[in-house]
């Protein structure tokens, strides 16, 4: 099996990207997560696939359909794009939500056990 | 026939009013309610000074998290003071506390849970395109909410003490008041729309401009948002 330079250039990258990864999930490094460790092995390892045996990519563009196997390859990095910044505009709706919640108990510890109508700072 | 006497709050979310909170604070007052709730959403100016210099309950966010974060701020610090009917509107002096009167007393007399005020009813110096802004925001509203009302967007309402305990919201900008819209119709709160007067001052459509068509797009992006993620 010969590989051309960009196969061996993206392999070294992937396989340094999981290495990282994989190291960090075990060495319990703050904010690593289950499924942050997927998502790289799907990503990482996903593109260490294709790159390594093009032809799977034949299989997936005839399995969803598009005849042209680059094209789908392209589709599934869209998705998958689409997917993490879905998620993580999620989390930060979440962090926004935490932070109003956070505030308004800091505003409401003023008023709790005082009478109306006070000047309460 | 004689009503128990109900306990009414008037809450006011503020950002950046110092010029005219206290004037809205001595109408409201002159208007004859003194359960004033000011909640400064963390303005840079002098508004949470202005607003506590008249004695009145201020509260302050340590950072702006938006009209609808403050509002249910307010609402949920007038739940803890004993409101039994809590009303909000604008720092801007763009509401008439004089109408506070009419917007409460459907409530007071039990006829419903929220009243909603409605300058599309009466939208005498409106200016055309922001009744446009409102009729498509009320299409959205309705759209992506399930109910449609004459003025989804406004800010000049009265709740009973029943629906605030309800209503939970979860937004903290703009789309605050489509999503009261969408907790009316979860619960199934019985509600009226009475037409109020909105006062179009120099200084209020300065504040309507700011929050035009691009909050009007984030209004909308957050709806959106809200209901896929």
């Amino acid at each position: 099996m010969s590989l051309a330079l960009y196969q061996i250039v993206i392999l070294a990258v992937a396989a340094f990207m999981l290495y990282q990864g994989i190291t960090n999930y075990f060495k319990r490094q703050s904010g690593q997560t289950v499924i942050k460790l997927f998502i790289r092995i799907i990503v990482w390892g996903g593109m260490a696939i294709v790159v390594a045996f093009p032809s799977i990519s034949n299989s997936v563009a005839e399995l969803i359909g598009i005849q042209n196997n680059v094209n789908a390859v392209i589709l599934a990095g869209f998705l998958l794009v689409f997917m993490m910044i879905f998620k993580l505009l999620s989390a930060i709706e979440r962090l926004e939500q935490q932070i109003s919640i956070v505030t308004r108990k800091d505003t409401l510890g003023e008023i709790r056990g005082k009478d109306t109508n006070q000047d309460i700072s | 026939m004689d009503f128990p006497t109900l306990q009414t709050f008037i809450v006011v979310p503020a950002y950046h009013e110092a010029a005219v909170i206290q004037s809205v604070i001595a109408e409201i007052r002159a208007a004859g309610y003194d359960n004033i709730v000011v909640v400064d959403d963390g303005s840079q100016d002098d508004t949470y000074k202005s607003a506590r210099a008249t004695g009145v309950t201020t509260l302050r966010h340590r950072l702006n998290r938006g009209k609808g974060a403050a509002t249910k701020t307010g609402i949920e610090a007038a739940k803890l003071l004993g409101a039994d009917i809590i009303v909000t509107m604008d720092a801007d002096g763009q509401h008439d506390p004089g109408d506070i009167a009419r917007l409460i007393e459907p409530i007071e007399k039990n006829h419903c849970d929220v009243v909603l005020g409605t300058r599309l009813k009466n939208p005498v110096g409106m200016p055309r395109y922001k009744i446009w802004q409102n009729k498509i925001g009320n299409l959205v509203t309705w759209f992506f909410y399930g109910l449609y009302v004459s003025d989804s967007q406004s800010g000049f309402r009265a709740y009973s003490r029943h629906a605030a305990e309800l209503i939970n919201t979860k937004t903290d900008r703009y789309e605050y008041d489509s999503e009261v819209i969408r907790e009316i119709y979860l619960y199934k709160l019985k509600y009226m729309e009475i037409p109020i007067q909105v006062r179009y001052t120099e200084y209020s459509m300065g504040k309507i401009h700011k929050q035009s068509f691009a909050n009007g797009l984030k209004t909308l992006y957050k709806i959106i948002w809200n209901l896929i993620s």
